[in-house]
């Protein structure tokens, strides 16, 4: 038992660690998610407005991109990208892993995002898109004032969720090779478990994880909650409103 | 006919409607079996009929909102089945408010109005806001200004509807059926509204199932059956004599 605790919880390995991670880890983390995150946003959303559109030409390609990168494993990609670009000379970002490890994991969360928010549209009621166009609006305006607002609000915590994904694939950029002061959680943690023979920074990590994670999951709730719900007021009205069509059959 | 029309925005010339042998199938079912009708500027003309008999998929054939699988359509002189007519320009001269009003629930009703004007019209901010305010006014609900459609009643929202169309300014306004989802101490607002409107010199076209709105206010009424139009005539004659055996039958069951 004591073997346990020493290799999980041995605190001078914790308190050793926590100053990194905290700086250089978690700072590193939420650049590689945030980045990858706006990323997914901007392709996912015109991906997804491919999906939806009528022409196989827009259609086609778009969906095999959403098949490819959900169908691979995230390690798979980003090794691909993150190793396999810089070798092709392909190199936007120079030498340093950091870049192909934010279009890596943003490559990836693009392929989901495109299927949250293109299941978002397709939830916005038909009336929606009739009431635009019968005011003059073209089918893009429509969208872009109309549809796309409320299909996103519609998969918040859907997307919400997405981002605890990102946030965690990508510790996966850790083969990548990052240099000191461009490393995330995990790879922090196991270099220096890799020194001490030591699990404990691998636990200080995973606390650190955690404590991104779960108030995000508490928002995805709380958000679900409202979307279901309503505001309180707003409610009342859903209900005389549900009366009234009913009514009216 | 007098059709001096310009590309982008099409001049209104008259408020007229023209439609002639309109078809429109969804796959196999074919819901429009050659509909002609010819409306006049100012005309205000309701359409009865049963559920099933088209009503809605002709008027949503006026602003193409369904294009029609054949026929043609000329809309203040303007033919919309043309191929190279601009569609969004000849829309915003007609103006459209449906059964189940379909507000844009993320704006305000101030929002709701000012979108159309803002993006199809393109005119500032300030002045989008005082042609919104005056159409809300009109309909009574300029109250309402800064509330989510989600806290009206439901004939408060479709008043808000009929102001945002209005708001557009147009000279053909079209009607789906628009108390059929009101509570029946609403209607009657919305009926006014309706009422003021047609007084107004607007064109209208009214899908609807309120007969004593049809026969008191409507210049003529369209009875559907079947994707067809049944029998013409002006509103007050033909509902208290119908010359068919289905209208005599249909007004038989709603009366």
């Amino acid at each position: 038992m004591d073997a346990f605790f020493h290799t999980f919880f041995d605190w001078s390995e914790i308190w050793g660690i926590l100053p990194t991670l905290l700086t250089e880890g978690m700072r590193n983390t939420l650049l590689i998610s945030l980045g990858a995150v706006v990323f997914g946003v901007v392709v996912g959303l015109v991906l997804a407005m491919m999906l939806l559109s009528n022409t196989w030409i827009l259609k086609l390609p778009a969906r095999i991109y959403v098949d490819v990168f959900r169908g691979l494993p995230a390690i798979l990609t980003i090794s691909l990208v993150g190793l396999g670009f810089p070798a092709a000379h392909i190199r936007p970002f120079g030498t340093s892993p950091f870049g192909y490890a934010i279009l890596a994991v943003g490559l990836i969360s693009a392929a989901y995002s495109a299927e949250i928010f293109r299941a978002g549209i397709q939830s916005v009621n038909d009336g929606q898109m009739q009431a635009g166009r019968s005011l003059g609006m073209t089918y893009m305006q429509t969208m872009a004032k109309i549809i796309v607002p409320q299909g996103i609000r519609n998969v918040l915590p859907a997307f919400t969720n997405q981002f605890i994904v990102d946030i965690k694939a990508s510790a996966l950029v850790y083969l990548l090779g990052l240099s000191l002061g461009e490393r995330e959680l995990y790879f922090i943690a196991y270099q220096q478990q890799a020194v001490s023979y030591n699990s404990s920074a691998l636990v200080a990590s995973g606390l650190c994880y955690l404590m991104m994670t779960v108030p995000l999951t508490y928002v995805v709730n709380v958000w679900d909650k409202r979307l279901r719900d309503g505001k309180p007021q707003a409610k009342l009205q859903r209900v005389k409103r549900a009366r009234i069509v009913e009514a009216a059959k | 006919m007098s059709a001096t029309t310009v590309k982008t925005t099409p001049k209104v010339v008259d408020g007229g409607i023209q439609l002639k042998d309109i078809r429109k199938s969804f796959g196999a079912l074919e819901v429009l079996k050659g509909v002609s009708l010819d409306i006049a500027p100012q005309e205000v003309v309701c359409i009865i009929g049963p559920s099933g008999s088209g009503k809605s998929t002709l008027l949503k054939c006026i602003n193409l909102l369904q294009p029609p699988s054949s026929g043609s359509i000329r809309v203040n002189g303007v033919d919309l089945t043309a191929a190279k007519v601009d569609i969004n320009g000849a829309r915003s001269t007609v103006g459209m408010v449906f059964q189940h009003f379909n507000l844009f629930p993320h704006l305000t009703i101030l929002g709701n109005v000012m979108v159309g004007l803002r993006t199809v019209k393109k005119i500032s901010k300030a002045k989008a806001q005082s042609v919104a305010m005056m159409q809300l006014e009109r309909l009574g609900v300029d109250d309402l200004s800064d509330k989510r459609p989600a806290d009206c009643s439901g004939g408060q929202q479709q008043r808000v509807a009929i102001a945002r169309a209005l708001a557009m300014d147009p000279k053909v306004m079209l009607f789906d059926e628009v108390t059929s989802s009101l509570d029946p101490e609403l209607v009657k607002g919305v009926l006014n509204a309706m009422k003021g409107l047609a007084d107004s010199g607007i064109t209208m076209v009214v899908v609807t199932h309120e007969i004593a709105f049809a026969r008191e206010v409507a210049d003529r009424v369209v009875f559907m059956d079947d994707g067809q139009i049944v029998e013409v005539g002006p509103a007050r004659d033909m509902l208290a004599a119908p010359k068919t055996e289905r209208l005599r039958e249909f007004l038989s069951q709603v009366l």
